[in-house]
């Protein structure tokens, strides 16, 4: 269970929120600079939050901060960041050592047949389309099952099936893994096939919790309304 | 006229303005008396304490250019100020300075002497004075080979479960490696032939710069060519060829 309450001051505004997601699917959908990013970052210690706590299955995040590496997190954003000197294997298996490769095969050949990494398993990141680097690195961060997955945006610049795809596939895994998934995307209709929760945030507040419907039915804000309007 | 000429001739007599004084290797002094001198002291002592003072000056640099990067902007701009002042230094000063300062004469020089430590006319001398003129470059290098890596690739990598320790070794170093490389050649380089600080510093052995010196006085440019081609041919190679592949793969 992901227990997080965040205070952070910003330049425009502070962001001052606090949730709670157990083992499910979970959208934080908002205007831009509602602060979105800033609670994934925080989440994921790339930040650090100026006030709050952040536990994650019993294990004290913050505060004091716990190391990037001690923390179950895995986070992806539209930068795949792959590591350029190492081939697609090398790159999704980054996280284990020789004796967890062999360990988790099963799962590392679900994952190379399922994301259509097969024929690029020996290519370097290089030599990858910005969709086949996107699989890449969605696989090297369910590698190591964490229990948090954090999406930043990570569809975008990628066509429709493929995005399609891709939630179908995030979905199929999240309720079998059963790790904590939280996403910020641009559009509504992707976070919506993917989470069936939001939170609407607004200059880094909490505006709206519940499902999609109650979000289309009754818009906490103008802002909201007009931000779902726009994508209908 | 092809848009690209000017360039192409430009490029093409700067690069045979730079290449000309190899012509010299072919000029006509005489037959070259390849027996004249025995070099090989002067390069065993000029390719051995080299390697000693680069050892020296990687396990120093290194360490230290990996940390400027965690350090304030006020602290890498002034501690770049200082090394930049060696680098920018003239030989010949630094090697006055050098003796100025570590000489017999002063408390310093002194005080080693009595530990049993020359600082001149000595290997000891000459190590140091060649880690006082590679350490700048080598410095300098090093720390744009590590700015040049990507922090999100060890963010990612710590994300993904990795120690600081376990990201240095796995991304840091890997990444860095060519732009390491072109500072190790360029450090190599500048220690190995240094001349003007050697010779106020460290006359005694005789590296390979010095040598030459020497024969030239002595014996001539006959005497002298053999073991410049050698110096040429030993020394120059393998930096020349690092220089070349980091720039290939794009990095420094």
């Amino acid at each position: 269970m992901l227990e997080c309450r965040i205070h952070k001051a910003r330049r425009a505004y502070d962001v001052n929120v606090e949730f709670v997601a157990d083992a499910e699917r979970l959208a934080l959908f908002g205007p831009s600079g509602s602060g979105k990013s800033t609670i994934l970052s925080c989440l994921a210690g790339l930040e650090r939050p100026d006030a709050g706590h952040i536990h994650c299955d019993g294990q004290n995040w913050f505060s004091p901060p716990l190391a990037l590496h001690l923390r179950s997190v895995g986070y992806l954003s539209q930068r795949e960041a792959l590591f350029p000197h190492l081939s697609v294997a090398d790159n999704v298996q980054f996280s284990l050592d020789a004796a967890a490769r062999a360990h988790e095969r099963a799962w590392i050949d679900e994952m190379r047949e399922r994301l259509n990494l097969t024929t690029l398993w020996r290519a370097r990141p290089h030599h990858l389309s910005g969709g086949q680097a996107r699989r890449v690195a969605l696989a090297r961060t369910l590698c190591r099952r964490p229990r948090l997955v954090l999406l930043d945006e990570p569809f975008t610049g990628l066509d429709r099936p493929l995005v399609r795809e891709l939630v179908t596939i995030l979905k199929e895994w999240q309720e079998r893994l059963r790790f904590t998934l939280l996403a910020v995307d641009h559009d509504p209709l992707v976070l919506e096939g993917l989470c069936p929760r939001v939170i609407a945030l607004e200059e880094g507040r909490v505006v709206q919790r519940g499902d999609w419907s109650e979000l289309a039915r009754a818009p906490a804000t103008p802002t909201l309304r007009a931000l779902l309007d726009l994508n209908p | 006229m092809p848009k690209d000429l000017p360039r192409t001739l430009a490029l093409t007599i700067t690069a045979l303005f730079l290449l000309y004084p190899l012509w010299g290797l072919a000029s006509p002094v005489g037959r070259w008396q390849w027996g004249a001198a025995d070099a090989s002291p002067a390069l065993a002592t000029s390719f051995a304490l080299t390697g000693v003072a680069l050892l020296i000056v990687v396990a120093i640099g290194t360490p230290l250019a990996f940390s400027l990067r965690g350090a304030t902007r006020a602290v890498r701009i002034t501690f770049e100020a200082v090394v930049l002042l060696s680098v920018l230094m003239p030989p010949l000063a630094l090697g006055l300075l050098l003796a100025l300062a570590f000489g017999p004469g002063t408390a310093l020089g002194s005080l080693l002497l009595r530990l049993g430590i020359p600082t001149s006319n000595d290997s000891t001398a000459f190590v140091v004075t060649q880690i006082y003129a590679s350490l700048g470059y080598y410095l300098l290098g090093a720390a744009a080979a590590f700015e040049a890596v990507p922090r999100e690739l060890e963010q990612s990598a710590a994300l993904l479960g990795l120690k600081p320790r376990e990201v240095l070794w796995r991304v840091t170093l890997p990444l860095a490696r060519l732009g390491l490389a072109a500072a190790v050649s360029l450090a190599w380089v500048r220690a190995l032939g240094e001349f003007g600080a050697i010779m106020v510093t460290a006359y005694y052995p005789h590296g390979i710069p010095v040598q030459l010196w020497v024969d030239l006085q002595d014996s001539g440019l006959p005497a002298v060519l053999p073991l410049l081609l050698v110096f040429l041919l030993s020394a120059l190679p393998l930096p020349w060829a690092l220089r070349i592949l980091v720039r290939a793969r794009g990095h420094a």
